[in-house]
């Protein structure tokens, strides 16, 4: 199933958290800009994302993002076929940024508007740089919001077969970070300790084996329950042991899901997808089961608009565009699209 | 000849209008509660259809910045500032409350604008009427509605009472002896009002660039309190 238009030119914009992106993509693959405009700095000192300063600033940011984005691509906004925007899951006022300047500019410019789910987005951001990824694809998709595994069975066909029943994946790393005292963002400064200390020195639980669902909550407790029993324990030896805990969980169930669908192909999304250990390990786990694996660069993992244009494409084709009555879907699922 | 684009959503009303060098070839007005972001570009396009205007032709565009709800305001606000970078035309900003007291600059009292700010607080600000307008005769404000009525009363002014904060307080401003209530339709931002007022800023070019112009909140985020207080 390959639209079968020609290459479309399409404008994404990503708001759905604390990224304000935008980027211009053509058919669905090939990136011409990608801009992101990050406010980790904005919410560092509150240890997490906090909605109101995310919302506040994507306003901001979001006129200087587009504009950058097209320059960067040396596109007008009369050479673009259609512009697309999150419009969740995520934030609730931080994606009414992003959707409304998508709908503004399509009403200017009298081009279709596409309202993009942002998880499907992630499965899509492989194609930016594998353009003949085929499915069926075993999808890990990790960040501070999601944690999902999901069974890609072909275009718009989405199988969710687990996901976190407590934590995502990424707010372990934080909470455990801002544990240790290692700052915000946890993922990043966890990657980094891990490797001076032992993965082995403390054998944390590794939750729900044998079962689909994630859960990070349990761990996050034995953690802290150890660095106080234990405080004489290095903290590298404690980030590393946290660390191989959570990607064994994440890579025993991929595993599992990927046999139980007979998926040949192993795909990584989300930000906690950056982390070397996972990366790795994934490499292992396709190598040692002749799989495919794939491996988006980390400024695909994380939120970009790129994959948001990328998923605008397949779905322009597959169900047209949307309404401009069309508004945010905070809670919005990964279902099945056409 | 400049035409215009104004729009309001700082309250659960979402007000759109197209003027023509300070006068309004239309207006819509719809009770959207908090689905602005759905309601806002339909009614800006059924307006252009209605009116034969093409965005294109516009030589501005003109926002309320509030104070009032905050999703609302980054929708309309948002789309203002895209539109005005996308068709490369100025944007004027200008206050929500600006645009309730304007229409009752005829009255010759003193007006007090107040937009609801929920938890028993309201956005306000004063004015007086001076011919073609109205002149703020206080800061834009965010306090205790009870606050505001004990201000007034010590004013000792007769004073018009116009929006939305009135009646979602009206046990507070019910207390008010020399205070009358302008009522229902001067409840939230007049479009008609903002094109009127944005026309003669850009007469005057007094207009910013899209990026600068911004959500007047009045408050900061809750976590941001949050913080101070911790400090
Ligand atoms: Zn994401």
């Amino acid at each position: 199933m390959t639209p079968d238009a020609g290459p479309a030119t399409i404008l994404g914009v990503e708001t759905s958290c604390d990224e304000t992106a935008a980027a211009v993509v053509v058919g669905g693959r090939s990136v011409r800009s990608s801009i992101v405009s990050s406010q980790v700095d904005l919410h560092a000192r509150f240890g997490g994302v906090v909605p109101e300063i995310a919302s506040r600033a994507h306003v901001e940011l979001i006129g200087p993002v587009v504009a950058e984005a097209l320059a960067a691509a040396s596109t007008g906004l009369h050479d673009l076929d259609a512009i697309a925007a999150c419009r969740g899951p995520g934030l609730a006022g931080a994606l009414l940024v992003g959707v409304s300047a998508a709908k503004a500019l399509a009403l200017v410019t009298g081009l279709p508007y596409v309202g993009v789910n942002h998880l499907e987005a992630h499965l899509y951001a492989a194609w930016l740089e594998e353009p003949d990824l085929e499915p069926p694809l075993a999808v890990l998709l990790v960040s501070g919001g999601h944690t999902l595994l999901v069974i890609m069975e072909a275009h718009g066909r989405y199988r969710v077969v687990g996901q976190t029943v407590d934590d995502a994946a990424g707010e372990a790393f934080d909470k455990v970070a801002r544990f240790l005292g290692l700052g915000y963002p946890g993922g990043p400064a966890i990657d980094r300790l891990a490797p001076d200390g032992d993965p082995e020195a403390i054998r944390f639980p590794r939750a729900m084996p044998g079962e689909p669902n994630f859960s990070f909550s349990g761990l996050k407790t034995a953690v802290v329950n150890h660095a106080r029993q234990h405080p004489d324990t290095p903290v590298a030896d404690v980030a590393a042991s946290f660390q191989a805990a959570v990607v064994d969980q994440l890579v025993d169930k991929l595993a599992a899901a990927a046999d139980g669908a007979g998926a040949p192909t192993l795909v990584l999304g989300g930000g906690v997808a950056a982390n070397s250990a996972l990366r790795a390990r994934v490499g292992t786990l396709g190598a040692a089961t002749g799989r495919d694996v794939f491996l988006p660069a980390p400024a695909f993992c994380t939120d970009n608009a790129a994959m948001i244009a990328a998923a605008a494409w397949w779905r322009l084709e597959a169900v047209g565009p949307t309404p401009l009555d069309d508004g945010v879907d905070p809670t919005a699922g990964l279902g099945v699209v056409a | 000849m400049t035409l215009m684009l104004a729009i309001d959503t700082a309250t659960p009303r979402v007000a759109v209008a197209i003027g023509e060098d300070g006068r309004v070839l239309g207006s819509v007005y719809l009770s959207a509660r908090r689905r602005h972001a759905e309601a806002l570009v339909p009614a800006i396009a059924y307006l252009c259809e209605q009116t034969g205007v093409e965005l294109r032709q516009l030589g501005a565009v003109a926002v309320g910045v509030g104070p009032g709800l905050f999703t609302g305001l980054r929708v309309g606000v948002t789309t203002a500032k895209i539109m005005g970078q996308a068709l490369e035309v100025p944007v004027v900003g200008v206050s929500s409350l600006d645009l309730v007291a304007h229409p009752l600059r005829f009255g010759g009292q003193m007006i007090a604008a107040v937009l609801d700010a929920r938890r028993h607080e309201v956005f306000h600000a004063r004015y007086r009427p001076v011919s073609g307008g109205v002149q703020l005769v206080t800061e834009y404000r965010v306090g205790p509605a009870v606050e505001l009525v004990a201000e007034l009363e010590a004013g000792g002014e007769d004073v018009v009472l116009a929006g939305d904060g009135v009646a979602s307080n009206r046990a507070a401003f019910g207390a008010l002896e020399r205070a009358v209530d302008a009522g229902r339709e001067f409840e939230a931002p007049s479009a008609t009002a903002l094109v009127e007022i944005a026309d003669g800023r850009v007469g005057r070019e007094e207009f910013s660039a899209p990026w600068d112009v911004a959500p007047l909140y009045l408050r900061a985020s809750d976590a941001e309190l949050a913080w101070g207080n911790r400090r």
